[in-house]
């Protein structure tokens, strides 16, 4: 945002990343998210997850090479089933998936205000 | 590991020292308790409340979150834009509800070496200071840490959730000092209306409770004991009735029954005449 030539950008909360898992990720087709996926099968060009709800999720683009187990993606959910990943995190071989589909949850649910 | 409470006396701007509770000079200068203890905090904040948080203007004042005045911030999320300079590096933070601004100070080697390895891209934990500068809201980061096992970052969204509950729930009950065992109650309740799945999720932040108020129950356990072994309660040879024990100690029937169950299980303590009266088995 420009304001007379000068550049006011303390804070920007107009693109942020929902958590989701394959349940949640149809509540934000064509919106930005993120999600915590365990590597399955890396395919040319697309890498098949298993989310922290034990569903599937498709992520197109690069993974980080090499892939550690987990990794976190950020990107825009371009349908029910799939991400289109901007930013891969390695987030290492072992994390609790539990806890992170409980945060999933309660960040969708009743305390969506403080996240999104 | 995680936890932000092994901050709480040693921010730097805790006015030298002096905020320890035995002090009497802190007493008579300190506002009121629960007011008092949250600013020496580090609270675990998304920039999202941070955005959403009201503020009078005055850069003196504290930002106030959620009713609670937040001074210190601890927050997790990923660097983006490291601009290194002569006597700083700034950076924003993306924590995946916002972007916020943050500057570490660079004044000595120590500080030097903390910011060389924080680079683009990377997840990181920030303690700091929030406060506006030039009309912008800021972060006054006094340690930025590269985040390794990243349990921290769902434990960090966690900690927010529980922090606002906290809060919401010293709201409720007015001015009246949070006390870190009754966080149990004020956690299960807003989750019991959810459906099945919410449920775990009580109990996972319970599970994050308990251990946080885990020193909290040790010391009622202490207090029990401490008032059972009183000269005036081991001559009465029925014992001390449970009702006298939360009335006395000021703490809830149901605290008091937990610590004298565990105290009960180690032998420290039985009960004679039925099983409301206890005594010190010393």
């Amino acid at each position: 945002m420009l304001v007379y030539g000068k550049t006011t950008r303390d804070m920007d909360t107009s693109n942020p990343a929902a958590f989701v898992n394959a349940d949640l990720l149809r509540l934000y087709v064509g919106k930005r998210v993120r999600a915590l996926i365990q590597v399955v099968r890396s395919d040319g060009g697309s890498v098949v997850g298993k989310s922290t709800d034990d569903g599937q999720i498709i992520v197109k683009g690069n993974p980080p090479v090499p892939p550690t187990n987990f990794v976190e993606v950020i990107g825009v959910a371009d349908s029910d089933k799939s991400i289109r990943a901007e930013i891969w995190t390695n987030f290492g071989d072992a994390i609790d998936t539990h806890n992170y589909n409980q945060l999933c949850q309660l960040a969708n649910s009743d305390f969506k205000h403080l996240f999104i | 590991m995680f936890s932000s409470s092994q901050f709480d006396s040693s921010t730097p701007f805790s006015g030298g020292g002096f905020m320890s509770s035995q002090s009497t000079q802190a007493n008579d200068a300190a506002p009121s308790p629960a007011r008092g203890r949250q600013t020496n905090r580090l609270i675990p904040v998304t920039v999202k409340q941070i955005s959403e948080a009201d503020h009078s203007g005055d850069e003196k004042s504290n930002f106030v979150i959620n009713g609670v005045e937040a001074a210190n911030v601890t927050m997790v999320g990923m660097v983006f834009e490291k601009t290194e300079r002569n006597t700083d590096v700034s950076f924003f933070l993306d924590d995946g509800t916002g972007r916020i601004s943050c500057r570490r100070w660079v004044n000595e080697s120590f500080d030097a070496k903390e910011v060389e390895g924080i680079q683009d891209g990377m997840y990181v934990r920030v303690n700091g200071h929030l406060k506006i500068f030039q009309g912008n809201r800021q972060i006054g980061a006094f340690s930025v840490r590269p985040v390794t096992k990243f349990d921290e970052i769902s434990f960090h969204f966690i900690d927010c959730i529980h922090n606002h509950l906290q809060s919401s729930k010293s709201r409720q009950q007015g001015n009246s000092a949070t006390q870190p065992e009754t966080a149990d109650a004020s956690l299960s309740t807003p989750l019991r209306s959810g459906s099945n799945g919410y449920q775990t999720a009580s109990s996972s932040l319970s599970q994050l409770s308990g251990q946080i108020s885990f020193d909290a129950q040790k010391g009622c356990d202490q207090l029990i004991l401490d008032y059972l072994q009183l000269p005036s309660s081991s001559v009465k040879e029925k014992g001390i009735h449970r009702d006298e024990l939360s009335q006395q100690l000021k703490i809830p029937v149901e605290k008091i029954m937990e610590s004298i169950r565990s105290l009960e299980d180690e032998g420290l303590i039985y009960s004679t005449i039925d099983e409301f009266h206890f005594k010190s088995a010393a």
